[in-house]
């Protein structure tokens, strides 16, 4: 392949692929009326979002130990409005929907891209679509919107448990009351701050689901493809998701 | 019911012709596996002519939409080699997979359709749990899953992949009996067994029999 069929392939088609799959993924939306693929949405939404509750709160709750430390270690114990708001726009800006997507990354858009891997290579897939059975309809679009609505809810987890963890640490370990602390916090926690938390989340979901989905269906010779899809979809979910919270930072915040 | 016009698919079929009437049952014997796994693709739509001309029902299954291609092809069961199961779901959800996908069926209809499932495995003596992941089946149990699924969608046409390959003279008797109640039940139901063993001839009446041999089918006495 020469360097110019290269250059085409990661900068015009594999991008127009990602689109196209979400494109597919949203005009395939009526077909939640049919039972089976209701079914596979909510394995996925059980899988990703709510066996991982757990861990997300455990996460969360040391992160935001570890940053009300830092925090009141540069401001110091005196300015827990100043804390307060630090906490709101590192946690809910940044950290709660990053770590979120960091975390499906590594448990379901790899299982994701393992899962459609073996399907094709085993010819699963294709015996689905001799049943009549549009593969897109039945597999991809329910795991699409499985992963958003993932990435919203440990989002969700994650803020809460850091935040509470932030607070609980401050009155644990340097006596300062709850109340210093969740002024600055509630006068920092506007409307803006929860919507791009919420569309970071979101648009993160649909990224690391695009992602996974077309490189688990790009293999189809080999099962020893299947490493190496899984290792692309996750470098490659990482760099989306990295490239979104900057648009969205930049789009929000500037 | 299926018509194949001087259709040419590279690598596969050369200005291959042939025809299967309503209610008659057919063998194709292919040279390779590779070769009827290609033909199981062209008899699905999954594999379109280049040139020539397909038809189903007398619909070209090239000019017709992706959608109207799905509805044709649930009047296809398909009973692959290999069972065609999917691997994350159970045997029994695997077995009414097609049925709840294509039919909005009633809690009575899905329990009549349970018993129906039952009745034919019991024919089959299938004694193993279904409602485990079928991973740890043996092939031809995986198959005798699959020739199930394909007998509930109650299809027009029914292919056979390799379907008494490796099956013991016990079971092979039960299959074979319950294809030939399955051909029968419906009026006008095609059979059409794709195969690359000879053997299959040995215990498969078919009205015609053909061979795919450089890319066309030669019908044998």
């Amino acid at each position: 392949m020469s360097g110019k069929e290269i250059v085409r392939k990661r900068i015009i088609v594999y991008p127009s692929e990602l689109v196209y799959l979400l494109y597919n993924a949203f005009k395939n939306i009526p077909s939640f009326k049919i039972k089976p693929v209701r079914t596979v949405f909510l394995r996925q939404v059980y899988f990703c979002g709510i066996e991982t509750f757990g861990k997300m709160v455990f996460i969360g709750l040391f992160a935001g130990i570890v940053i009300i430390t830092q925090i009141t270690n540069l401001t110091g114990l005196g300015s827990g409005v100043l804390t307060g708001k630090i906490l709101i726009w590192v946690i809910v800006r940044e950290l709660g929907p990053l770590f979120a997507a960091i975390i499906i990354i590594a448990r379901s858009g790899t299982a994701i891209s393992a899962e459609l891997s073996a399907m094709n290579v085993n010819r699963e897939i294709e015996n689905i679509e001799m049943m009549g059975i549009d593969a897109e309809k039945y597999l991809i679009m329910p795991r699409v919107f499985a992963l958003s609505l993932s990435a919203v809810m440990l989002t969700f987890y994650f803020e809460f448990a850091a935040l509470f963890g932030g607070i609980t640490a401050t009155s644990v370990f340097w006596d300062i009351p709850f109340e210093q602390y969740t002024t600055g916090m509630l006068s920092s926690l506007t409307i803006t701050e929860l919507i791009a938390s919420l569309v970071k989340s979101i648009l993160f979901g649909f990224g690391i689901a695009s992602v996974s989905c077309v490189n688990g269906l790009a293999v189809s010779e080999s099962i020893t493809q299947i490493p190496q899809a899984i290792t692309r979809a996750t470098i490659h979910s990482l760099l989306i998701i990295f490239i979104l919270d900057v648009i969205i930072t930049v789009v929000f915040f500037i | 019911m299926i018509t194949f016009e001087c259709v040419y698919i590279k690598d596969i079929l050369e200005c291959a012709s042939f025809s299967i009437s309503e209610g008659s049952s057919c063998v194709i014997l292919t040279a390779s596996e590779p070769e009827k796994i290609s033909l199981l693709k062209v008899f699905t739509g999954l594999l379109m002519p280049d040139s020539g001309r397909i038809s189903f029902f007398n619909k070209d299954i090239s000019s017709v939409s992706h959608t109207e291609l799905n509805q044709l092809r649930q009047k296809i069961g398909i009973v692959p080699a290999d069972g065609g199961l999917v691997s994350n779901l159970k045997v029994w959800e695997n077995i009414m997979l097609p049925l709840m996908y294509h039919r909005n069926l009633s809690q009575q209809a899905i329990h009549d359709v349970e018993e129906k499932m039952k009745n034919i495995m019991n024919k089959l003596d299938y004694d193993d749990e279904i409602t485990r992941l079928p991973g740890h089946l043996p092939i031809y149990k995986k198959r005798l899953a699959g020739l199930v699924r394909a007998m509930l969608m109650e299809p027009d046409i029914i292919i056979y992949n390799s379907v008494l390959e490796g099956l013991g003279s016990d079971i092979k008797e039960k299959v074979i009996k319950i294809i030939n109640t399955f051909h029968t039940e419906k009026k006008g139901r095609v059979s059409l067994f794709i195969s690359s063993d000879e053997r299959l001839l040995n215990d498969i009446k078919a009205d015609s029999i053909y061979m795919l041999k450089y890319g066309r089918f030669n019908e044998r006495d």
